[in-house]
């Protein structure tokens, strides 16, 4: 009987070290991907503009690319951190009236195309290869850096596209297409090579909100200019250039930036509660559930802009001097782990945030963590970590047995 | 130590403050051991109204080893391209519209040197061994498609480029060519260019380079020309020479002339600077050595004008070419020219050229220098065409196949020099012609046929060289160099050579194939004749960038135009619409015919009678287990509810064993 309830004690002690090992490995592994995303602050902002049209008739798209280029700039990310892609020449173009000029509004009042716009990529160069390299950093190695997608964990990414679309698909170009499949995928590689804190994916084209159904990457705001089963509407006719000069969604999404500059505070949200279904004559649809902060709280140049928050520090080589510690400090734990190089700044904010979302996520954390656990034991692949927290657990089942016999 | 450089560093900023304005004055003084900038432009009357803007910048940079890596004026961005990927030579152009060689001129230095095919040509020479030429090649193309905004990376592809021999330019080996026909040109590829100048648009002459207007021309083409005598030994060479060009025909707005419709010849229509750019030069750009605008006057219309003035009988006071005189009978120039210089005789030329020669130094905001020329009588004159026009066109009809005719028609030009040259007896023309074709164009070489005055000639008579590289199937293109001596008495000529079209693969089409495949333009020079004009007698070292560019002897070369090749486009949508009407035709029959066979129709009905009640009674049993297990019904039965509700009862399993241990420890 003694020698059973020892055998049933050890298998107890077993159970016990491999849930333990659990935590560990849990916190081990899981902590460093998860919260780095959230700790880190956001240090730059990039923009990818797409128009992915072809031909003169889709002029419209490409005064939408154009329109979104130059309020982006005007709120302050320079050109070297915009990747525009245009599928065609409309300003040099043959049928256009006003070589070098486009325009997005018959009032013809602001060239698109002024003196200093930096094209990236263009005509044949647009194709769902190219974006997809864009956006994951598979580049060969003779690309310049102005053709790159220079972001890092603490980017903020507005992904802007513009084109001819359908349920869970966007045309490039009349001959390839953008799955949402496709976009899902890159954008998760993006969040696993950490090319963003945040992304915040604009769709302007028919039925854009199918093209968000496969997103499951935290940090990601998507919105589309319309449900599925609906169409985008160009807004207005040029007679004088002949086609359509813009579309409904981008036209309200610019009317919206035109009142802003760049130290206003509006706020996400209100962006969003800006598109009037009967305006649009569509429904902007925004899928929030994969983005943590309240869209209250995120002002707009969080993404259009480049504004961010300053740390002040008195010396200029120290990194932060002791006054400034209470506010911010720099995390350089997880600079030795996982990042080399890549310098991680965290601010208290930040972590207390972390720290009340964990309080909040208790109830489903335990669950959380035996199905990791679950999962570990399932595939063990890794066996020499497995092995030296294996010892760890050691310890306090050593503990244990000397408690017990004390 | 850290201390130290703390000392230190007030010291060295002083010692910056220093030496900073002192190397920048001697920067803009433009000592001849330094670096230099100059802008100039040449405006030029054509004889179909419409007029040429040339503009003309030109830095240069000492020998790096001599000078360092840091330049004032020199664009680092082209000087690391030189350092980085060995280049000797290069040029980039881009290129909207054609040059119409009949009346822009076909004999001039700009002609031969400015006039470019549409779309991106780029050349290179790289001092690099042999095998590394390609690899070269493939990076300088990628690094200038990010310096100026083009997708010149395409030239990237073996099939695309090729390595001419004697055909383009006489050094070979190391030298690479490359032309994209359909690269559009607009504003994006003239920003970074501008940004390599020092002022960049901001001053002096480029301040002219209003957007709008230069592309509502009828040719654009901005050029890029590099030459580097980095890699030799130091002192041989100037450094790295940075020449700029941009060529832009206009048409000037004739509101002016309307009422000189009573003319027989119309007026020619009058400009200004403003009229043609909407902008003046209000100040030069004070980092350049010399800014200088020009007016050309062409020799044939200094002639007309001559003869004009001797019919009308006007004293030869106001003559055009004396100096400071900015009215005569014929036009007047809005501003008074610093300097008339006058052609020094050509060999062959009848009448020399005018240049007047205008310095905006002392030109600033309050008083903007707009230079203008109104016309009072209507001129007629001809530009001095290349001794052969030179056309390309397409034969042939349908999808298979096809041939490339080179015409050759003779002009006024030869005509004279056939009449100079039979006298001394051997009187041969020569032709080169160099010629890219794609690789799905498969040209047959051996259907080669040449046309003298229509009439067919031995391949042999004609042709005294021929290199031809036949082309690979998605390796390389066709690549033919020819060396042509025609008779003299030659009226046309014309050469053929037949090809087969290819086929691509389907995702090799590029997303508009319908509209057909480009062959890029065929360059056809004349070695014989070389085009230099030169203004000023002495050799002296300040000569403007612009004269000393007409003075260098460039052989005489024309581009021809670029074909359009329909090729067999498969339709895109086939497989799909095969598949769909497949698949609908098979369901339909066979659908239909299981129907027919299989179909029991009172055997159904009783089968349906009979189920009717266990099904009924199962129903009601899933519902009934449905509620007193609380589940809702479709979870039942389902394996994944089953196997995560199983390993939550374990967990559950081992918590309670875990807690029970516990209790046992410290209570039992």
């Amino acid at each position: 009987m003694r020698f059973k309830m020892c055998n049933l004690f050890n298998w107890v002690v077993i159970m016990a070290a491999f849930l333990v090992l659990g935590s560990i490995n849990v916190y081990a592994f899981g902590s460093p991907s998860s919260s780095s995303a959230e700790t880190t602050m956001h240090t730059n902002n990039w923009a990818v503009l797409v128009c992915t049209s072809r031909f003169w008739f889709n002029y419209r798209h490409m005064a939408n690319t154009l329109s979104l280029y130059r309020t982006v700039k005007r709120l302050g990310i320079p050109d070297e951190r915009i990747i525009l892609m245009l599928a065609d020449d409309m300003a040099c173009n043959a049928r256009n009236k006003y070589p070098a000029q486009v325009f997005n509004n018959e009032n013809h009042r602001l060239n698109l195309y002024g003196d200093n716009v930096e094209v990236d990529y263009r005509g044949y160069e647009v194709t769902v290869e190219n974006f997809l390299r864009v956006l994951t950093g598979r580049h060969e190695t003779a690309v310049p850096r102005s053709k790159r997608l220079l972001s890092d964990e603490g980017s903020h990414i507005l992904l802007y596209m513009t084109g001819h679309g359908g349920d869970e698909f966007l045309k490039f170009q009349d001959s390839e297409e953008l799955q949402s499949h496709d976009l899902a995928d890159a954008v998760k590689q993006m969040k696993e090579k950490r090319r963003f804190k945040e992304l915040l994916i604009m769709v302007d084209t028919c039925q854009a909100a199918t093209l968000f159904s496969q997103l499951q990457s935290p940090g990601v705001l998507a919105i589309g200019s319309s449900m599925k089963g609906e169409n985008s509407y160009s807004h207005h006719l040029d007679s004088d250039v002949g086609v359509s000069v813009v579309d409904r969604f981008t036209f309200y999404t610019l009317a919206f930036f035109e009142r802003l500059n760049m130290y206003d505070n509006a706020s996400v949200s209100s962006l969003f509660n800006s598109y009037h279904p009967s305006l649009l004559m569509s429904t902007a649809y925004h899928r929030t559930d994969l983005y943590q902060r309240r869209l209250e709280e995120v002002p707009v140049t969080n993404f259009f802009g480049s504004v961010m928050e300053t740390i002040h520090t008195d010396s200029a080589y120290k990194a932060l001097s002791r006054k400034s510690y209470s506010r911010a400090e720099i995390n350089s734990l997880f600079d030795q782990s996982a990042n080399g190089d890549k310098r991680t700044l965290a601010d208290s904010n930040g972590q207390d945030q972390f720290s009340d979302l964990k309080n909040e996520d208790q109830q489903g954390a335990f669950r959380h963590l035996w199905n990791t656990f679950n999962d570990k034991v399932g595939k063990i692949e890794d066996v020499d970590s497995f092995v030296r927290y294996g010892l760890l657990a050691m310890v306090p089942l050593l503990l244990l047995p000397t408690l017990l016999s004390w | 130590m850290a201390l130290l450089f703390l000392l230190l560093r007030p010291v060295l900023l002083l010692s910056l403050f220093h030496f900073g304005p002192i190397s920048q004055s001697q920067a803009a003084s433009g000592s001849p051991a330094g670096e230099d900038f100059s802008e100039e432009l040449l405006l030029r009357p054509l004889p179909d109204r419409k007029l040429l803007a040339h503009f003309h910048f030109q830095s240069r940079a000492p020998h790096t080893s001599s000078d360092g890596r840091h330049h004032h004026l020199f664009p680092k961005a082209i000087s690391q391209l030189v350092q980085k990927f060995h280049v000797k030579e290069m040029e980039l152009s881009f290129t909207q519209g054609r040059w119409n060689y009949d009346q822009w001129g076909g004999f001039d230095p700009i002609s031969s040197s400015n006039a470019k095919p549409p779309g991106v040509e780029l050349w290179a020479v790289f001092d690099v061994p042999h095998e590394q030429v390609d690899d070269s090649w493939k990076n300088l193309t990628h690094a200038l498609s990010g310096l100026f905004c083009a997708s010149i990376n395409f030239l990237e592809s073996s099939t695309t480029y090729s390595a001419p021999d004697w055909g383009y330019r006489p050094d070979s080996g190391s030298l690479r060519y490359g032309s994209l026909p359909r690269e559009a040109v607009c504003t994006e590829n003239l920003t970074p260019w501008l940004k390599l100048l020092p002022c960049r648009d901001k001053a002096g002459l480029s301040t002219l380079m209003h957007r709008p207007s230069i592309y509502k021309g009828y040719y654009h083409s901005q050029r890029l020309r590099l030459t580097s005598s980095e890699f030799e030994p130091e002192g041989v060479g100037s450094g790295i020479v940075l020449e700029q060009t941009l060529t832009v025909v206009v048409q000037p707005s004739s509101q002016r002339t309307v009422r000189s419709y009573s003319h027989e010849t119309k007026l020619q229509p009058s400009w200004s600077l403003t009229s043609i750019f909407g902008r003046k030069v209000s100040s030069r750009c004070v980092l350049a050595k010399s800014s200088i605008v020009y007016l050309q006057l062409d020799g044939s219309l200094v002639a007309e004008l001559d003869s004009l003035q001797k019919e009308n009988k006007i004293s030869s006071a106001d003559n055009y070419v004396s100096e400071g005189v900015r009215s005569n009978a014929c036009f007047e120039v809005s501003v008074k020219p610093d300097r008339v210089l006058k052609e020094l005789k050509g060999v062959e030329k009848k009448s020399p050229s005018v240049l007047y020669e205008f310095s905006i130094d002392k030109y600033n905001e309050s008083g903007p220098f707009d230079l203008g020329l109104t016309w009072k009588v209507p001129v007629a004159w001809s530009c001095q065409k290349a001794p052969l026009h030179v056309s390309r066109f397409l034969m042939g009809s349908g999808n298979e196949r096809g041939a490339i005719a080179i015409s050759l028609r003779s002009t006024e030009l030869t005509d004279e020099l056939l009449h100079t040259k039979t006298s001394e007896g051997t009187c041969k023309l020569e032709v080169k012609i160099f010629q890219v074709v794609p690789w799905y164009i498969k040209v047959y070489f051996h259907t080669l046929q040449v046309f003298v005055n229509e009439e067919p000639q031995a391949v042999s008579d004609v042709v005294e060289k021929m290199r031809v590289s036949p082309s690979v199937d998605k390796l390389s293109p066709g690549v033919m160099e020819m060396l042509l001596k025609f008779p003299c008495g030659m009226k046309s000529a014309a050469i053929t050579l037949e090809f087969d079209k290819g086929f691509l693969h389907i995702d090799e089409y590029p997303p508009d194939a319908n509209q057909g495949f480009d062959i890029p333009s065929a360059i056809i020079s004349f070695p014989n004749f070389h085009t230099s004009m030169q203004f000023l007698k002495d050799d002296s070292s300040d000569k403007s960038a612009i004269l000393s560019k007409f003075e260098e002897n460039s052989a005489v070369l024309a581009y021809t135009e670029v074909l359009l090749v329909p090729l067999t486009t498969p339709d895109f949508s086939m497989p799909y619409n095969v598949i769909t009407i497949t698949c609908t035709v098979c369901a339909l029959y066979f659908g239909s015919l299981l129907n027919v066979l299989r179909r029991r129709v009172g055997e159904e009905e009783r089968l349906e009678n009979k189920e009717k009640q266990p099904g009924w009674l199962r129903q009601l049993l899933f519902r009934l287990y449905a509620k007193i297990t609380g589940r809702p019904l479709e979870a039942v039965g389902s394996t994944s509810t089953s196997s995560s509700s199983s390993s939550s009862k374990l967990g559950f399993i081992i918590l309670v064993a875990g807690i029970a241990v516990f209790w046992q420890v410290y209570y039992g």
